[in-house]
C-alpha cells in the first residue's frame, strides 16, 4: 500500500506524460468552481483526489484494528490471521508491473480508476461477507480482489494528480495525498475497534456476524472513493471537453530484459526495502496484541500507539523530503533511519519501556527512510528504465511482504513475541548491512549516491555545459 | 563471573541460612541497561542444569482396606531433603517442609491421622532439621455466569453460583496413577452428592509430578523447574458447567507459621518464547527468599491441545487472612502444625466472559510450580541470544572492516595523486 507513494514525485517528474493543460479554445468564462483551469476547481479534484484513495487505506489496516476479534470470531491463529495481508499483497507481486500499461492502454484513467475502487469495494464486500457466513477462505478471497484494486488504485491516484497539477502545485498535491493514506489508516485503527464495540452492543452478542457488519460499515468508506471515482471521472471527461486536455498517462515503460542489466547498487536498494518493509508492515498488522499483552495497555491505547508510526508519518514526511532534497548525502539518511528503525525494534524486543518512544522513532525513521530511499533509484538507473526498476522494487517488496506476514504469524504462534521481534531485528539488521555495503559499494565505484546537494547541482551544471 | 550470577539451586535448607540471595529477574524494576548483560551472564550458566536430586515417590496407605493414602514425594539433595506430602483426606493439600539433612524421615501415624484430633499426625524427624514448612489447601471449586455482566465493579466474573466443596469430593485410589518413571501422580475426584448430575461424565483432577532435574516441559506454559520444585496441574474435563459462558475458578489456602500471608508479586518479563504473548510470571512467596514459593503464568487452556488459541487468562486475587474454623478440615495440615499456623486464602479464576473458554470443549486445564528454595530463574533461550549476539557484534565488525578498507584505499588514492 505504501511503496506506490514513494515513487509517484519520480515518475511525476520522469517518465510522467501528462497531457498539458490548455487554456486555448474556452467557450466562455465560466465561474470559478465550475472553471477547469481555476484554482478553485482544481481544490475541488484534490479533494476528490485524496477521498479516492481513502477508503482503500482505511480498508487496508482493518485487520490489524480487529485483531483479537477477527481470531476470536472466526477462530484462526496468527498464522491464518496473518494470510489476509500476505493475499493482499499476492496479487500486487504482478500488478505492479501491470498496473500502469492497464491504465495507460487498456482502460485509460478514468475508467481505470472506476474499476480499480470497485475491486476495492468488491474486496471489502467479500471480505465482510466472508465474516457473516463464517467462512475464513471468502474472507482470504475478499482481501486477493481488495489487494488487486488497491495498490493500482494508487497508482491511478497518483496519475490523475500528475494530469491535474503537473507544473503547478504537484508536491503539495502529493504531500496532501499521502497525508491523507495516513489520516484513513490512523482512523481506521481507532474507529475499528469501537465501532466493533458498538455493533456488538446493538446486535447483542460478539460473533463473526458482529464482526461482518463491523466490516460491511467499514466498507462504505470504499462506496465514498467509488462516488469519488465516478465524480473525478465526470470532472476529467468535462475538462477534456472545455481544455481540449488528453488523459493522463502514467507513463511508465516496463521491459522485464531490462532486469538483467540492473547493477550491484540497485540490487543492494531492493535488498534495504524488501528487509526494511518486511520489519515495518507485518509488525503493524500484529502490533495492537504486542501491546495489550506485552505492556498492559488498553486495546484504545494499543490502537493509538500502534497508529503513531501513520500519524508521525503524515505530517513528517514532507519536512524529511525537504531535508533529503536540500542536503543530499541519501545513503547517510537511509543509513540513519536503518539504524534509528533498528533502535526501535530492539527498544520494543528486550526492554519494558513504554512502546511510544520506539513507535515514535519507528515513525520517525520510516518517513525518513521512505524519502531517502526511494529518489536513490533514479540515481543509478537510466531514466527509461525508471518505470522497469520501481516496479520490480514493488513487486519483490509485496513478494517479500507476503512471505513474512505468514512467518510471522508462524513464529508469533509457535514462539511468542520476543522471537518475532528478534526475527523482525535480523531483518533491519540484514537491511543495516546492505546499507553499509551499499556505501562501500558506492564509495570504491565513486558512485554518485551519497553526493551533496550541492555537488549534485555542480555535476548537473557540468553536464549541461 | 560474579556470584549473583551463579543459578540459585543451592537448596533450602542451606539456602535458609546463608544471606539473602539477590533475586535476579529481569523487568521494569530491572536496570534496563543491564539487562543484556545480566542474560548473557544467567544464560550460559542456566543452561548447565543445576542442581540434582535423587526424588522418590511413594504412596504411603493407611490400615489395608482403608481408601486414604498420601503420597509423599522425597527429593534428597548432598546436604538436604525436601517433603512434599500430597493427600486428599478432605479437600486436597500438601505439605512442603524443607530439611537441611539428606537423612530425615516421613513419621505418619495413621491412628492420631484418621482420628477428629489429628495433631502429631504426620511429622517429619528429626523434628530440629526442619527448616521452612508450608502448607497449600485447595478447598473449593467456583462457578460464574458469564454472561451476566450487570455490575461488571462489583463482580467482574459474573453472578457466582454455589462453589463446589473439594471435601466433599471422592478421589480415586492414588496407587493406580503412579507413575515412578515420570515421577507423576494423579489425584481425580467427583463430588459424593452430585444431584444434578454435573460431574456424571466429568472430573477435577490435581495431577502432580516432581523432577529430579532441573528443565522444561514440552506443554505450555512451560515453566522452568528445578528439582526442589514440583508441578501442580488442575485439570477440569467433562463437567457440564451450570450456565452457557461458565468461567470456573479455584480458591486456594496458604498454611504458614509466619502472621502475616505469603506476599504476591507479579513478575513481568520480556521473554514469552515459551508462553507465546504470556510477559507474566505470578509468585507467591512465602517469606524472604529463600523460602516456599508459588510460581505460575497467568494462563489456562481451554483445549487439550495447548497453544495460543485456546489459551485463557487467569487472574489471582489479593490474599486475605482466613480463619480457620470457616475452611474445611484438611487432617495433613491439622496433623503436622497442630494450631500453630496462619490461614491465608485467594482465587484464581480462569477465562474471561469473551474469548475461548470451558464451554468450547468442557475442558480447563492450569498448572504451577510449588517449591521451596530459591526461585528458579528463566533466561533467553541460546538461539535468540545468537542471533542478537550476530545483529548486535556484526554491524561493529563490517564498520571496523569496511573503516580498514576505506582507510587504505584512501591512502592508495593520494599516493596516486602525489605522483601526479
Amino acid at each position: 500500500m505504501e511503496e506506490v507513494e514513494e515513487t509517484r514525485a519520480l515518475l511525476a517528474g520522469g517518465a510522467g506524460g501528462a497531457g498539458t493543460a490548455g487554456t486555448a479554445g474556452r467557450p466562455r468564462a465560466l465561474p470559478a468552481l465550475y472553471d477547469p483551469s481555476h484554482l478553485a476547481h482544481r481544490l475541488v479534484v484534490l479533494l476528490l483526489m485524496c477521498l479516492l484513495g481513502f477508503g482503500s487505506y482505511f480498508c487496508y489496516d482493518t485487520p490489524a484494528a480487529l485483531q483479537t476479534q477477527v481470531k476470536r470470531d472466526m477462530q484462526v491463529n496468527t498464522t491464518k490471521f496473518m494470510l489476509l495481508y500476505a493475499w493482499y499483497s499476492w496479487p500486487n507481486v504482478v500488478l505492479c508491473f501491470l498496473g500502469g500499461f492497464l491504465i495507460d492502454r487498456v482502460f485509460g484513467i478514468r475508467w481505470g480508476t472506476i474499476i480499480f475502487s470497485c475491486f476495492v469495494c468488491i474486496g471489502q464486500v467479500i471480505f465482510a461477507l466472508g465474516a457473516i457466513v463464517n467462512a475464513f477462505w471468502l474472507m482470504e478471497f475478499g482481501r486477493f480482489v481488495f489487494g488487486i484494486g488497491g495498490e493500482s488504485l494508487a497508482v491511478a491516484q497518483n496519475t490523475y494528480a500528475v494530469s491535474w497539477f503537473k507544473g503547478k502545485e504537484l508536491n503539495l498535491v502529493f504531500g496532501l495525498q499521502l497525508s491523507m493514506a495516513r489520516i484513513g489508516s490512523t482512523v481506521n485503527m481507532n474507529v475499528m475497534g469501537w465501532l466493533y464495540s458498538k455493533i456488538e452492543a446493538s446486535l447483542g452478542s460478539a460473533g463473526h456476524t458482529t464482526l461482518g457488519f463491523t466490516l460491511m460499515v467499514g466498507g462504505i468508506t470504499c462506496i465514498l472513493s467509488l462516488i469519488c471515482a465516478l465524480a473525478l471521472a465526470y470532472l476529467d471527461h468535462r475538462a477534456e471537453r472545455i481544455l481540449h486536455k488528453e488523459q493522463g498517462k502514467t507513463g511508465e515503460v516496463i521491459k522485464l530484459t531490462d532486469i538483467k542489466d540492473f547493477s550491484l547498487p540497485l540490487w543492494l536498494i531492493f535488498i534495504i526495502c524488501v528487509c526494511y518493509y518486511v520489519a515495518v508492515f507485518p509488525f503493524i498488522g500484529l502490533g495492537k496484541v504486542f501491546f495489550i499483552e506485552k505492556f498492559g495497555f488498553s486495546p484504545q491505547k494499543a490502537s493509538a500507539v500502534n497508529s503513531v508510526v501513520y500519524i508521525i508519518s503524515a505530517p513528517m514526511s514532507p519536512i524529511f523530503g525537504l531535508l533529503v532534497d536540500k542536503t543530499g548525502k541519501n545513503i547517510i539518511w537511509v543509513l540513519c533511519a536503518v539504524a534509528t528503525t533498528l533502535m526501535s525494534h530492539m527498544m520494543l524486543a528486550f526492554t519494558m519501556w513504554t512502546p511510544w518512544i520506539a513507535m515514535c522513532l519507528l515513525g520517525l525513521s520510516y518517513s525518513l527512510l521512505a524519502c531517502a530511499l526511494w529518489p536513490m533509484v533514479a540515481f543509478v538507473v537510466p531514466e527509461h528504465q525508471l518505470g522497469t526498476a520501481y516496479g520490480f522494487m514493488q513487486s519483490i517488496q509485496n513478494l517479500g511482504l507476503a512471505i513474512i506476514s505468514i512467518i510471522a504469524g508462524m513464529i508469533l504462534d509457535t514462539w511468542g513475541y520476543l522471537f518475532l521481534e528478534v526475527f523482525f531485528v535480523a531483518c533491519v539488521y540484514l537491511s543495516l548491512l546492505s546499507v553499509v555495503l551499499l556505501y562501500l559499494v558506492n564509495r570504491v565505484r565513486d558512485g554518485n549516491l551519497n553526493y551533496s546537494a550541492r555537488k549534485r547541482e555542480e555535476m548537473k551544471l557540468s553536464h549541461t555545459e | 563471573m560474579t556470584l549473583p550470577c551463579l543459578p540459585p539451586t543451592e537448596s533450602a535448607a542451606t539456602c535458609m541460612c546463608g544471606c539473602g540471595e539477590p533475586h535476579w529477574g529481569w523487568g521494569p524494576h530491572a536496570p534496563s541497561s543491564l539487562l543484556l548483560l545480566s542474560l548473557l551472564c544467567t544464560a550460559p550458566l542456566g543452561l548447565l542444569g543445576g542442581e540434582t536430586r535423587q526424588v522418590s515417590l511413594e504412596v504411603i496407605s493407611g490400615w489395608p482396606g482403608l481408601p486414604q493414602s498420601l503420597l509423599h514425594i522425597r527429593a534428597v539433595g548432598p546436604n538436604s531433603t525436601l517433603h512434599y506430602v500430597w493427600s486428599s483426606l478432605g479437600p486436597p493439600a500438601v505439605v512442603l517442609v524443607a530439611t537441611d539433612t539428606p537423612h530425615s524421615v516421613l513419621n505418619v501415624n495413621w491412628s492420631r491421622l484418621l482420628s477428629p484430633k489429628p495433631d502429631g499426625g504426620l511429622r517429619v524427624l528429626p523434628e530440629d532439621s526442619v527448616q521452612f514448612s508450608s502448607a497449600l489447601i485447595f478447598t473449593r471449586l467456583l462457578e460464574f455466569d458469564g454472561t451476566n455482566m450487570l455490575d461488571v465493579a462489583a463482580e467482574p466474573l459474573g453472578k457466582p453460583y454455589p462453589p463446589y466443596s473439594l471435601a466433599e469430593f471422592s478421589w480415586n485410589n492414588i496407587t493406580d496413577s503412579l507413575d515412578p518413571a515420570s515421577l507423576s501422580a494423579t489425584f481425580q475426584g467427583h463430588p459424593v452428592n452430585d444431584p444434578s448430575g454435573a460431574f456424571a461424565n466429568g472430573s477435577l483432577a490435581f495431577k502432580v509430578q516432581a523432577f529430579s532435574s532441573s528443565g522444561r516441559p514440552a506443554q505450555p506454559p512451560r515453566l522452568l523447574h528445578t528439582a526442589d520444585a514440583c508441578q501442580l496441574e488442575v485439570a477440569l474435563v467433562g463437567a457440564s458447567p451450570r450456565g452457557n459462558h461458565s468461567l470456573f475458578g479455584l480458591e486456594v489456602v496458604t498454611v504458614g507459621q509466619r502472621p502475616d500471608c505469603p506476599s504476591r508479586r507479579e513478575q513481568h518479563s520480556i521473554d514469552d518464547e515459551y508462553a507465546p504473548a504470556v510477559f507474566q510470571v505470578d509468585q507467591l512467596l512465602w517469606g524472604p527468599l529463600p523460602s516456599g514459593f508459588l510460581q505460575w503464568r497467568p494462563v489456562a487452556f481451554s483445549q487439550k491441545q495447548r497453544s495460543r488459541e485456546s489459551a485463557l487468562p487467569c487472574q489471582a486475587s489479593p490474599l486475605r487472612p482466613s480463619l480457620e474454623y470457616s475452611l474445611p478440615q484438611s487432617p495433613i495440615v491439622q496433623a503436622f502444625f497442630r494450631s500453630q499456623s496462619n490461614f491465608c486464602s485467594f482465587n484464581l479464576t480462569f477465562g474471561a466472559p469473551t474469548g475461548p473458554g470451558y464451554w468450547d470443549q468442557h475442558y480447563l486445564s492450569w498448572s504451577m510450580l510449588l517449591g521451596m528454595g530459591s526461585l528458579p530463574v528463566d533466561a533467553l533461550s541460546p538461539l535468540i541470544l545468537g542471533i542478537v549476539a550476530v545483529a548486535l557484534g556484526a554491524p561493529g565488525l563490517l564498520l571496523l572492516g569496511g573503516g580498514l578498507v576505506l582507510l587504505l584505499r584512501h591512502k592508495q588514492h593520494s599516493e596516486y595523486q602525489s605522483i601526479n
